[in-house]
């Protein structure tokens, strides 16, 4: 808390507006989570507290098909995305072009996100295209939905967006490791793998696990890209935000945004309050440990 | 005392090693060899290929030319998992978050020992290098000595042939250096195995080693013990950087048997060869160690065995044990007599005075290259 002259209410008052700054952002949240709980929905003037809309979203099929999609899309990109910006930040300790690397890796950061998606959709549909006149020049026809609008593409347009953002969160945390123990590692017997597990990831797991959070994160959160690339598929922002432009939300997707929230609420809260705990009791056995030696 | 370790075999017989770094040559055409049992160090400036030759022997760089056998079996092409060889590095190589004894262990876990007797070595080992009460603590709650010290004994255990250690006191201030050199060289003598020790510490290098090799611009420069290279050396390097020597540049004017005249533009030297060949025109050094220089009392008739040189006195340096008298010769080089402190030389003279100095004739040493 600053230092020992420091006023004690500019402190508070630092905190305070930093609250106050997090409350605001947060505010529509709340707002929604309050509505998802309005028996008479959005704009009504009479609040009657319930459930309902929670039920109704399973029963919801456009909804559930969403969230589906999406925890599909979410779940195949962080399994592909994190181990190759895991893999581009070890390559960009250990390189010596390391301009040039980083301004590959972080490129995607700097085209604006309907750019690079309709870029990406012109290249998919031409690719197409000229699958299925090869195919039909070839007389077969097995490669000529390889490049049909789907899954596949909005996979490679949501790993484009989300590669630098893990290389930067797994490179913060490697930034503290350091290679000899890999070396010495390799010395006392290890083969590159072994040492890479036993040795480096324990110390970069935390970056790692962060990445893959953000990454499922900026997964639900992409519009543009998923919707240019996804074909006929729904994702849950992309039925959000279609209600929104014609009919309005549904209650249900109320109580859906919510409990998306509740959820990343929950997990990004609780890995907060684990990582406190466990520091806090790794401390204190560290000290338990040095003390009956230091009083001897 | 060294003769004991004397042994045929060669644990380390590098040939023709170089590393290249893109244009820049880190080790150029090394050729060296290393007895099994010998404590020897690597020593040399900063930057002068001493911690290459070393990573290259344990496998983390892969030479550019030339050939590493140890015991006998070319290694150049393996890494480090399959060399006969553990390394200590200079610091933070502990892993953080594994207990002392974890650490210490590791290499046997990986060897898949069966537990038991893994504790059991592991307690051996942290009874060897004093830390058998630490066992359970993590590294971040060891001080520095005592983190090398681990270091130590995660090599040690793995009972390898040849252990490499990178400057591994380089992080510790000077009196436990001083403290660690002479338990590294008793632990040495216990275990047997060979050592190979990069330093740029010139004390620490004498400490422990067997047999040292100078290193420096990529190059071996000169190999040999400590009394060899510090009294004798060849190499115009060594004679400056180990010791504190009094250097003079000239031509070889005249050879006569095994003298040497060496014409200093303002004085003549005559000089032994030691066996070097010199040619008349030769470009040469003459080196004398300071502490074998002293200042004539005035009036005092030197003994014939004494080369005299006249100067102009500057200034005296106090150094504890020793005082360093700093003069100027005719052509404006400096030189020093270092001498053990006495009030009655150190309030001697002024600056500016002409003095004249004298040394021992045979200790001076010529270098030709």
């Amino acid at each position: 808390m600053g230092d020992s002259y420091s006023n004690i209410w500019s402190y508070r008052l630092t905190w305070l507006y930093t609250l106050l700054v997090v409350f605001t952002l947060m505010l529509p949240v709340f707002y929604v989570i309050y509505i998802s709980f309005n028996q008479n929905g959005f704009g009504a003037r009479d609040y009657v507290f319930t459930l309902d809309w929670y039920g109704d979203i399973f029963s919801d099929l456009l909804l559930l098909n969403a969230l589906g999609n999406t925890l599909i899309l979410a779940a195949i990109t962080t399994v592909v995305a994190v181990p190759m910006g895991l893999v581009a930040a070890k390559f960009y300790k250990t390189t010596r072009a390391k301009l040039f690397t980083v301004s590959l890796l972080l490129s995607p950061l700097f085209v604006p996100s309907d750019i690079l998606g309709s870029a990406l959709l012109v290249f998919f549909k031409n690719l197409n295209i000229a699958c299925v006149s090869i195919g039909d020049w070839l007389g077969v026809g097995w490669f000529d939905d390889w490049f049909v609008l789907g899954y596949f593409s909005a996979l490679i347009g949501l790993i484009i967006y989300t590669l630098p953002y893990i290389f930067v969160v797994i490179l913060i945390t490697m930034g503290r490791y350091h290679e000899q123990q890999s070396e010495a590692a390799r010395s006392c017997g290890a083969t590159a793998w072994q040492a890479f597990r036993q040795v480096e990831f324990p110390q970069i797991r935390a970056g790692v696990f962060s990445a893959c959070a953000f990454t499922v994160i900026l997964t639900f959160n992409e519009y543009t890209r998923t919707s240019l690339l996804k074909g006929g598929y729904d994702t849950v922002t992309s039925v959000l935000i279609s209600q929104m432009l014609n009919e309005g939300m549904s209650e249900q997707s109320y109580a859906m945004s919510s409990l998306v929230s509740f959820i990343a609420i929950a997990v990004i809260g609780g890995t907060i309050l684990y990582t406190l705990i466990r520091s806090e009791g790794l401390g204190r056995e560290a000290r338990a440990k040095a003390l009956p030696v230091m009083s001897s | 005392m060294s003769t004991m370790k004397q042994s045929n075999e060669a644990a380390v017989q590098v040939t023709g090693l170089s590393k290249n770094y893109g244009s820049v040559q880190a080790l150029r055409g090394v050729n060296l060899s290393i007895g099994a049992g010998e404590y020897f160090v690597l020593l040399g400036p900063s930057g002068g290929g001493k911690t290459t030759l070393l990573r290259l022997l344990g496998g983390f760089i892969r030479p550019s030319g030339g050939q590493i056998l140890l015991h006998g079996r070319d290694v150049s092409e393996q890494p480090p998992n399959h060399r006969p060889t553990s390394m200590v590095f200079q610091s933070f190589a502990l892993f953080p978050h594994m207990t002392v004894a974890q650490n210490v262990g590791y290499g046997l876990r990986l060897r898949k020992m069966p537990k038991r007797e893994i504790s059991e070595r592991v307690d051996a080992m942290l009874e060897q290098i004093g830390l058998a009460a630490l066992a359970e603590r993590m590294p971040h709650a060891l001080s520095g000595g005592q983190q090398q010290r681990v270091q130590l004994g995660r090599s040690l255990v793995l009972e390898a042939d040849i252990l490499l250690l990178d400057e591994p006191l380089a992080a510790l201030d000077a009196k436990l250096r001083k403290e660690m050199c002479l338990e590294l060289k008793h632990l040495q003598e216990q275990v047997g195995i060979t050592f190979v020790h990069v330093t740029h510490n010139q004390e620490e290098a004498m400490t422990v080693a067997d047999n040292l090799a100078i290193i420096a611009d990529g190059e071996l420069v000169e190999t040999g013990d400590a009394r060899t290279l510090y009294e004798n050396p060849i190499r115009r390097f060594t004679a400056d950087f180990i010791g504190e020597n009094n250097m003079f540049h000239g031509r070889v004017v005249e050879v006569n048997g095994p003298l040497a005249e060496v014409d200093l533009d303002f004085a003549k030297l005559a000089v032994d060869t030691r066996g070097q060949a010199a040619k008349v025109g030769d470009r040469a050094a003459v080196s004398i160690r300071s502490e074998l220089v002293w200042i004539l009392s005035p009036g005092e008739e030197p003994a014939d065995a004494l080369q005299t040189m006249p100067a102009t006195y500057g200034e005296a340096v106090y150094l504890g044990l020793a005082t360093s008298h700093v003069s100027r010769l005719a052509n404006g080089d400096t030189i020093v007599a270092r001498q053990i402190s006495r009030d009655e030389i150190s309030n001697a003279f002024s600056a500016g005075t002409g003095i004249t100095l004298a040394w021992p004739r045979r200790e001076m040493r010529l270098h030709l290259s």
